[in-house]
This record gives structure tokens, sequence and C-alpha cells, in this order.
């Protein structure tokens, strides 16, 4: 039996389908423990039970939607016009944009494509240094992970049964001191500008009609949330709803033939996830049957008995699952495994789902399996090495706010005390 | 595309299964907005709702996921963990991806199995879910989506192992 899982073990790192490993596992362990493999489904099944659940379908259409639509372009223009005159310019659009944009697509990568495109080109044409400029898209590929409604935020949320709401609100002050940050250094790399630009009122006037119809999602969103109006799970259906008016009625930016690929498009990408979710609801409840989560965490207590030497591992382990996992995997495998050791240290949930994703994000531009590096070496066809380098001051940034999130769990827990 | 992406498009029944696919997938899509919508509407209007919206919408869900996988199947889209990227020799690669999917094939299967046995408890003992419909209807889809990705796996590992064979023969036609 050994054998054989460590046999399926070594297929999942030929990329065998991540949700039939667990899945295979899950009815190997069950069997061999005499329990009958139904099991595994019942446990699926559980899903039904989430009222979550339903907000990543409807807001992974939402990001893909909007990525297929001509709207980063809208948004590009219209910071342009209202944020041009600040120092740094172009470079602290791009960092706005991009974490607007990444909260609303779901980090998966779309930002580089969807945006990197137009905001490279720009930046040179201003005077940035290219390693510069190719260090800033490719980190703010994943920049705004933190920001609702971001679908890490919403799957966490869904594993750790953790709240929604205060997850979204938990994740502001953090990923605003990431943005200022990164704003910060943008502002010191930023070529001197001979003139500032100036627009026109009737170009101002532009800017902002054919933004007009985009600007109020993310009030719809968190005023819908907050002021009572609807869950995070209707929430959702609201800005589908809205989005796909928008993008095809008021822009037609999406023919409506095109319409039925993009739905599909979407939801092969949710089924990707949901069968990994439901495959691991099956291992874990196995690993906690088996008491794993328990036993783990008497042998670390062992070695380790203070809450911050603790959070210091736990960052090095997630960095380095950040490098290996794409961040949806990591989220369903080492969630419901860490959640209970971390709880026995004193860390709240809320604030450990905003460390897991810090790192995860990290992770996003470190080798070997970075998907932005892999996506910007792919989009600006550089190699990887050269974009690495590039990235490592903003990774450098990264860390800082890293150390800060973990050992401030203030800034974390504020807001959702404060309004949850 | 990987190659068993590229392949499954040679197959008609594949091509066929995949417009219904994305057909059902729209219509699912559209009503859980729609549903979840019109609950929205009544709460805030009538200040009523209907008791029935929100579980059908969280089944919705389930069918809509599993679907997608099944979708994603034949596409090669399922997330795989890709560790040896391109150090893998070209030599070994299809024989690796046969043995990929060889190991999908028995999973989905065993899945699936778990789906029907857990279906036929369902049956005798499982009570009735939203809009009185009995809950083995609801919970249908588990067996039938793994069925269908064992089904597709199958259908694509006898694919792959045939060009792979038929590569062998001809040793001077080099593949794209």
């Amino acid at each position: 039996m050994t054998t054989l899982k460590l046999l399926i073990l070594t297929l999942a790192l030929l990329r065998s389908p991540l949700f039939l490993v667990i899945g295979a596992l899950a009815l190997l362990s069950f069997y061999s423990a005499e329990i009958d493999i139904s099991v595994v489904i019942i446990e699926m099944a559980r899903l039904a039970d989430s009222p979550l659940l339903v907000s990543l379908p409807l807001f992974i259409f939402v990001g893909i939607l909007l990525s297929e639509s001509k709207a980063p372009g809208r948004m590009l223009q219209f910071t342009r016009i209202f944020l041009g005159w600040l120092p740094g310019g172009l470079a602290v659009i791009s960092l706005v944009v991009c974490a607007i944009f990444t909260a609303f697509t779901g980090a998966s990568g779309i930002t580089i494509f969807a945006l990197g495109g137009l905001l490279l080109p720009a930046l040179l044409e201003e005077g940035y240094q290219e390693r510069f400029s190719m260090g800033l898209i490719t980190s703010s590929g994943s920049l705004g992970l933190l920001f609702p409604p971001s679908l890490p935020l919403i799957l966490f949320g869904v594993i750790a049964e953790a709240r929604i709401d205060h997850l979204f609100l938990a994740g502001i002050l953090p990923g605003t001191l990431m943005l200022l940050l990164l704003i910060g250094y943008a502002v010191i790399k930023s070529p001197v500008r001979l003139a500032k630009p100036a627009y026109s009122a009737k170009e101002i006037l532009h800017g902002l009609r054919v933004i007009a119809w985009e600007l109020p999602l993310p009030v719809i969103l968190l005023g819908g949330i907050y002021g009572g109006l609807f869950v995070p799970g209707e929430a959702a259906a609201v800005t589908a709803f809205y989005v796909l008016a928008v993008e095809l009625i008021v822009h037609r930016d999406i023919p409506l033939a095109r319409l039925p690929a993009v739905m599909s498009k979407s939801m092969v990408l949710f089924g990707g996830i949901l069968v990994i979710i439901a495959t691991s609801m099956a291992s874990t409840n196995y690993l906690i049957d088996q008491q794993v989560p328990v036993r783990l965490f008497e042998f670390i207590r062992g070695f380790i008995d203070n809450k911050y030497t603790f959070l210091l591992l736990l960052n090095i382990f997630l960095l380095i699952v950040g490098m290996m996992l794409d961040i949806f995997s990591a989220l369903v495998l080492i969630v419901p495994i860490i959640l209970p050791i971390a709880e026995g240290y004193g860390v709240e949930p809320i604030h450990l789902g905003i460390i897991f994703l810090t790192n995860l994000q990290i992770g996003y531009c470190t080798p070997p399996v970075g998907l932005n590096l892999f996506l910007a070496s792919y989009r600006f066809e550089r190699p990887i090495a050269e974009l690495c380098y590039a990235t490592l001051p903003f990774l450098g940034l990264l860390f800082l706010t890293l150390l800060v999130i973990t050992y401030l769990p203030w800034l974390s827990m504020v807001l959702p005390r404060l309004l949850g | 595309m990987t190659e068993a992406a590229a392949l499954y498009q040679t197959s008609k029944v594949l091509v066929i299964l995949d417009g219904i696919e994305e057909k059902l997938l729209c219509l699912l899509l559209v009503a859980m907005i729609l549903l979840a919508c019109l609950q929205i509407f009544l709460r805030t209007v009538y200040s009523s709702g209907l008791l029935w919206i929100d579980p059908v919408l969280r089944y919705l869900v389930l069918w809509s996921g599993l679907l997608g996988a099944v979708t994603a199947t034949a596409q090669g889209k399922h997330i795989a963990l890709d560790i040896f990227g391109d150090r893998i020799p070209a030599r070994l690669e299809p024989w690796i991806a046969l043995l990929t999917q060889l190991f999908s094939s028995l999973a989905a299967a065993g899945l699936a199995w778990a789906g029907w046995l857990f279906l036929a408890g369902e049956i005798e003992g499982g009570g009735d879910g939203p809009l009185a419909l009995p809950l083995w209807f609801w919970n249908g889809i588990f067996p039938v989506a793994f069925s269908l990705i064992a089904g597709k796996s199958a259908l694509l590992l006898l694919m792959q192992g045939k060009a792979l064979v038929g590569r062998n023969e001809t040793p001077g036609n080099k593949p794209q």
C-alpha cells in the first residue's frame, strides 16, 4: 500500500491532475483503513452546505469577462488622467491599476497579459529603466491579492470556514502597506520629468465617461456587503450581472456569439479548482480522523514553544510551498493541516489567512515555478533568469511587508474588529 | 497546448461532448446569476424570498464545477504540478504522458466507483433535497461526472497509445 502511495506521489510530480492524485490517495487510505470508500464522495457532497462556494464561479466569471473586454485599457486611460500628476507618475499608475485589476481577476496571471502589454512600452517610452519596468510588471502581476474580492481570499475563507467579509477587511491595510512601499520605491526610481502631463477639460471628461460604468464596481461590491444589502455570495452574483450588462450592452466589447466561450472557459477554470477542493475534503477528513494535525502540533511543540518562532518557521515553510505549488493547490492542501496548528499557537485564522496569501504572493515571483516569471517571460520573450534578477528589489519590499504583516497582527485585525 | 489536448480534437465523440458540455455550463452559470439576483430583488423589494433558491444555488455550483471539470479533462486544463518542466528528456515524454493518463483513468474510475456506491446509499436511505426532489438526484452529479472523466481519460489513453505505436512503427516520420 505504501509503495502504491509513493508511486502515486511520483506521478503527481509528472503532471498528473492534482485532484486525481489527492482522490486516489484518499480512496486508498480509506480502503486500507477498512472504511467504505463511498465516504470519499460523502465528504465531497458536504460542499453543498457551503453558502460561500457560489462566489467562486461568479467571481472567476467576472475576472475573465473583464480581462477579455477592453476594461484594462479604459482603467489605464482613466488613471493616467487623474493620477498622472503624482511624482512617479506612470510607475505609480501601473502599480495601482495592476492591484485593482488583480483583485478582480483573481491573481491567475491575467494581469500580466492584459496590462503588461500596455504598460511596458509606455513605461519605457517615459524613460524608465528596462530592468525596473520589467520587475515592476512581473511582480505586480500578483499585487492586489489581498484586496477584495480576490479569489484566493475567498478560497481561504471557504477552506478555513472563516468569515469572508472579515477576510476582505483584513486584507485592506496589509495590501495598502505593500502597495505604498512599492509606490515609494517607484517614486525613487522614476526618471526626472521635463513637464507634467496636462490634460484638457475635454480629455478629462472623456476619460471619466469611458470608465463611468466600471468605476462603481468596488463601491457596489463593498458597499453592498458592508452596507448589509447582500452576503458575499450574492455580491458575486450582482457583480457578475452588472459586469455582464456593462461589457455586453453598454460597451459591446464582447460580441454575444463569443459569450458562451467566455462562460465555459470560466466554468472550466472553476471546475479545475472545485474538484481539488472536493477531493481534498476527503483527504483532509482522513488526516483529521488519524489525528495528523494534532500529532504534528504535539511534535512541533516539542521544539518550539513560542508563537513568534512558530510564525518565522511558518513563513519559511510557506515560502517554500509558494515556490513549488500554485496558489489554489497550496491553499487547499496546506490550510487544513496548518490551521489547527496555528490556532494551537494562538494565531487567529484571519491573520493566518493574510500571512498565508502574502507568502504565496511572493511565491509567484520566485523560481522554480513562479507563475509571474513564466508569464512575463512568455509575454515579453525574455529569459526567466533576467526577470528573476529584475524582480529582486520588488521581492525585497514584499519580504519587508511580510515581516510587518506577520509580527504586527494589528494591521490585519484592526479593520475586522472595528467594522466586522 | 499539451499533446493530449491537441489529440482530443481529432476525436469526434470528444468534440461533440465538448459542445454539449459548453451549452450546459452556460445554462448553469446564467441560472446561478439570475437566481441569486432574483433572491436579492425579492428580499429588497418585497422583504421576502424563495426558500428553495439558496439550496438550489448551492447544488448548481456543484453541478457547474463538476461539469467544468469534465470539460477540463479532455482539454488538459486540470491543475497539475509541473516541477520538472522541460527537463524531462523528449524521448521519455510520450511514455510518461501515457503513464499519467493510465493513472488518471484508473483514479477517475475509482472515484466513479465510490460515487455509484454513494449514490446507491443515497437512493436507499437519503431524504429529500430542494424542490422536493430526492437528494440522490442532486448528488447524482458526482458519479456521473467522475464516470465521464474516467471515460474521457480512457479514450485519451487509447488515442495516445495508438499514436505512440504508430510513431514507433514509422521511425522516419517524426511527429510535430
